[in-house]
């Protein structure tokens, strides 16, 4: 069993802060580019199935934030289980690929 | 638009995710579209958006309670690969299983798609093919402007543009050419031709950032007299004239009393300004021009300027702004208000053909909506036709995600065969097209379907595709299978939610049809105003040539008119010829040159600004019948020894001369004459003449006069032969008279009159025939979406007709009842289409004339007429609904 990419990032931009939709957005924009931020329907499609899996949850509105149409999401223990889960799925992946010299790092 | 489809999309959702998410969608979308990037990365953003969002929804209708865990992972690609030609496969299975349905729906979207290729192949060569000039962004068209003579865009004066190469830092350089095409007689193996020469510039190729071919560009040394007698090739010159040998550079060509040195060829292609330049020369002006007054009073030239590297033109302007500035104060005599602009060259090039070309492409877009539409419907009454198939094969274990796709493979395989249909007509569009050859709309460049048009359609079909294909399939995998099978069971027609739908969509369609017919209306009428303008000479049986007499052996005045006199008097000697006249500018083909002017006796500041000049004999007004109104026409005795006559409009002497008589009254061409009377030349008015159209029918004839070309004369006159013989006939006939007469003068130009006459309304023509065709096409498309839904409706009711005629209502209550139900779905079309119609006639005002965009019985004739064809096109269904045995009907499933 794998994440996919965006169920990822999506749990990497609420690992350390709760964030309203716009804001994952932001962060993944901030992170990757622009043109890898997923579309909004894309977006909230993962929000409700992550939703469904018990990944995130809706967290409080902080103080000073008082527009109600924003909703804040927060990771859960089953999230960052499965965050880390992959984290380490992947750093395994990176292994091989190191030793592979498919890192140019490695090239040198 | 993005927005509310986005809205339409979520309406589409589960309720579940709807109520949940559906404002945070709307309001992240929105701050996301004002962070936003510029306009260009919108657009794409938009479609994201919506595509996203169209994807998720069909996800959650067809995914179930999905999670976020991949699945396709361990189903690996090659099944998908699989899965995607068994969709093909069964597509085009289902397609050449219903002929009928799959013919129908081709060529209704090869239709639409066919016009938007034509279209976007003409947009795509006038206003996105790249220049072929070296940086071509930092290229500027340059012009001078004057608020009293009214020019926005005028041809500039050479003294002004050298101060301003000279004095303008943003500047890197500024070339002047000059548009028009000099027609030089050229002997080539004793045979005479016209050879087609533009005069430049020294740096002319150098700013464009063109390089020669073969041999060497000019320098800006050869500007001037002296070093002048160097020519550039064009390409196609070198291949025909000197077989494409490196060895001509070096070579001479003699014109005349003139020998010139070729120092080099230009590449294939390059054409600029005009298509017919055979070679390009300099200008050879003499040095002392700069302080001569007429350099900086007569305007010619064409500049172009380079910007520096990392210049605006904005910047460029505002210093071009401070040299025009001291210009006005430094020669008030001729630069008085004298502007000057600047534009970017491509924004320059295009500016005539954006307007037409916007329209038509808005045109041929709402065509293809229409067609999207027309072909959604065919689809949405073939899904619920196919409501069973669909439902078997749910109960039998497919997933809805794969009958969507299938759904939508069979959209886009028509889609596509569409496309391939309409690249075929587009293709034979864009040949009529280039053949009607638009005045004003195909310019220098070549027509042809290239890679990007192909692309073009390939996208459109895609777009199209999914836009009618997408729709009729979530309606048909909508998991209500129950509904579906009991729906199937009562008989296999469209079930009451796909009827409202499909009524919608025929409004949709009568809508459109409404916009493309007041269209295509507004054009017809405009022309038929025009046709009926009468243009103020006749235009029937009168043919004009042209022909350059040559320095060489003609050097001096007297030799040219008697060479003109004897040519016009050996050709009304001809049977069939009654009269030959000349003239320097055909009536309605431009005008040559304008002049400000005061009369005797006026006080020196009264000027009267832009007057056009012709130049005329008596001839010219007898062959085009143009009445002599008051006063007397040129005579034999006006002469060069005799004072100068002018002959005026009466547009005229309504303007100028309110209230008095213009006979007897001197007029001057400039605006010292009143204070220094004996510093200018006087003409004297000796008559009126009735006003001729100049540029164009829609265009009131402007002040202007007549010389005597008796007094003031030119050697590449126009001669027009009021003939009772053909076209053909008549320039045989010229022909043989000039070969006696010298043959080594070749025939320049024969434009009969009457042509002349059409090509000024070319442009109106061209937008009339093409929104003509759009317009009828949309009728018929509309005609057959309301026959569509008729016959749809009447199929459904079958039974119910049946009990209806059976308990005794009449065939013509039940038509009645059919027509009322389609013509209520034509009228909400109507009033839509009225409305948006009333908007967006306005974007083609500027090509009507005669009629306003609003135009009442425009309007109401198109409804009137959309009413009718509605009406034939639910009548018919209607009525063989009731031609049934009621029996049959009600047996009828």
């Amino acid at each position: 069993m794998s994440l996919t990419p965006l169920t990822y990032e999506i749990l990497l931009t609420l690992a350390d802060e709760h964030r309203h939709g716009y804001g994952i957005i932001k962060e993944i924009e901030a992170r990757s580019g622009s043109s890898s931020a997923p579309s909004t329907g894309a977006l909230y499609l993962a929000l409700q199935r992550m939703e469904a899996d018990g990944m995130v949850a809706e967290a409080p509105r902080p103080k000073g934030d008082d527009d109600g149409r924003r909703r804040y999401y927060r990771i859960t223990a089953r999230g960052r289980a499965d965050a880390e889960e992959e984290s380490v799925r992947l750093a395994e992946l990176v292994a091989v690929a190191r030793a592979k010299r498919l890192l140019p790092e490695a090239r040198v | 638009v993005t927005r509310s489809l986005l809205r339409f999309l979520l309406w589409l959702a589960p309720a579940h995710f709807r109520t949940r998410f559906g404002a945070e969608v709307l309001s992240v979308h929105d701050a996301r579209r004002e962070s936003g990037a510029g306009r260009r990365g919108r657009l794409a953003f938009d479609v994201r958006e919506v595509a996203g969002l169209a994807l998720t929804v069909a996800r959650l209708r067809l995914g179930g309670s999905g999670t976020e865990r991949e699945r396709t992972m361990t189903t690996g690609g090659g099944n998908m690969l699989e899965s995607t030609l068994q969709d093909l496969r069964f597509a085009g299975r289902t397609l050449r299983r219903n002929p009928g349905f799959t013919l129908a729906a081709v060529s209704v979207l090869g239709l639409g798609i066919g016009a938007n290729t034509a279209i976007f192949s003409a947009t795509n060569a006038f206003l996105f093919r790249p220049l072929p000039f070296g940086d071509a962004g930092r290229l500027v068209m340059l012009y001078e402007t004057n608020p009293e003579f009214g020019w926005t865009d005028a041809t500039a004066a050479p003294a002004n543009v050298l101060d301003w190469r000279e004095q303008v830092d943003a500047f890197a350089d500024v070339a002047m050419y000059s548009t028009f095409v000099n027609r030089i007689p050229y002997v080539r193996d004793g045979e005479p031709e016209l050879v087609g020469a533009i005069n430049v510039t020294g740096n002319f190729f150098s700013v464009l950032g063109v390089k020669p071919e073969v041999g060497r560009g000019f320098d800006w040394d050869e500007t001037w007299t002296g070093n002048d007698a160097v020519v550039v090739l064009s390409h196609a010159f070198w291949v025909s004239h000197h077989g494409a040998s490196p060895d001509a550079v070096g070579k001479t060509l003699t014109f005349g009393n003139t020998t010139v040195e070729i120092v080099g060829v230009m590449p294939e292609g390059f054409d600029f300004p005009n298509p017919e330049a055979d070679l390009w020369s300099p200008w050879g002006w003499d040095p002392a021009n700069r302080q001569a007054a007429f350099f900086r009073r007569a305007h010619w030239v064409s500049p172009i300027a380079r910007l520096k590297p990392g210049v605006t033109p904005e910047r460029a302007n505002t210093e071009l702004q401070v040299v025009v500035d001291r210009l006005q104060k430094d020669f008030p005599e001729t630069n008085r208000v004298m502007g000057a602009g600047l534009t970017p060259l491509r924004d320059f090039l295009v500016k005539d053909v954006r307007r037409p070309l916007g329209v038509l492409l808005g045109a041929v877009a709402l065509l293809l909506l229409l067609a999207c539409t027309n072909v959604a419907n065919l689809m949405l009454v073939r899904a619920s036709d196919r409501t069973r198939e669909v439902a078997l094969r749910f109960a039998m274990g497919a997933r809805g995600r794969r009958i969507l796709r299938q759904m939508l493979t069979e959209g886009l395989l028509l889609a596509l065969l569409g496309g391939a249909v309409g690249l075929a007509l587009g293709w034979v569009g864009v040949r009529a097209i280039a053949r009607m050859q638009p005045i004003g709309i195909t310019g220098a460049t070549t027509l042809a379907l290239d890679g990007r048009v192909v692309l073009f359609t390939v996208g459109v079909a895609v777009a199209s595709g999914l836009l009618f294909g997408l729709a009729p399939a979530l309606r048909a995998t909508r998991g209500d299978l129950q509904g579906a099978l009991k729906e199937g069971g009562r008989g296999g027609s469209a079930g009451r939610g796909t009827m409202r739908t499909v009524g919608m969509l025929v409004s949709v369609e009568v809508g459109l049809a409404v916009l493309l017919v007041v269209g295509a209306v507004l054009m017809v009428r405009t022309f038929w105003m025009l046709r009926s303008v009468d243009p103020g000479f006749r235009t029937e049986g009168v043919v004009a040539v042209q022909f350059g007499i040559p320095s060489a052996r003609y050097e001096k005045r007297d030799q040219v008119l008697a060479f003109q006199d004897e040519f016009e008097r050996r050709m009304e000697a001809r049977p069939g010829i009654t009269r030959v006249g000349l003239v320097n500018q055909l009536p309605l083909a431009g005008t040559s040159w304008s002049s400000q002017f005061q009369a005797e006796g006026w006080p020196p500041e009264r000027v009267g600004f832009e007057i056009l000049h012709r130049r005329t004999d008596a001839g010219y007004f007898e062959a085009l019948d143009i009445p002599l109104v008051r006063g007397r026409m040129f005579g034999p005795d006006d002469g060069a020894d005799t004072p100068p006559v002018v002959l005026i409009n009466e547009t005229f002497a309504r303007e100028h001369f309110p209230g008095e008589d213009p006979i007897g009254q001197k007029i001057a061409y400039d605006r010292t004459a009143a204070a220094n009377p004996e510093g200018s030349i006087w003409y004297e008015i000796i008559g009126i003449v009735g006003d001729q159209m100049q540029t164009s029918p829609a265009e009131p004839a402007r002040a202007e006069a007549f010389e005597n070309r008796d007094q003031d004369w030119g050697r590449g006159e126009w001669f027009v032969i009021r003939t009772a013989g053909s076209v053909a006939s008549t320039v045989a006939v010229t022909r043989g008279v000039l070969h006696e007469m010298d043959p080594l003068i070749p025939l320049a130009a024969v434009r009969p009159i009457r042509e002349v006459w059409r090509e000024s309304m070319a442009q109106q023509a061209f937008i009339l025939t093409l929104l003509g065709a759009f317009g009828a096409m949309a009728l018929l498309l509309a005609a057959v979406g309301v026959y569509g839904v008729t016959a749809q409706a009447a199929r459904k009711r079958t039974q119910e007709i049946g009990i209806r005629m059976a308990l005794g209502a009449g065939a013509s209550d039940v038509v009645g009842l059919m027509l009322r139900q389609g013509l209520a779905v034509v009228g909400l079309g109507l009033a839509a289409g009225l409305a948006v119609a009333l908007l967006a006639t306005r974007a083609i005002a500027t090509f009507l004339y005669g009629v306003e965009p609003t135009d009442p019985a425009t309007l109401v004739s198109v409804v009137a007429l959309l009413a009718g064809v509605a009406a034939v096109a639910s009548y018919v269904p209607a009525r063989r609904a009731t031609s049934v045995d009621p029996v049959t009907s009600l047996r009828a499933e």
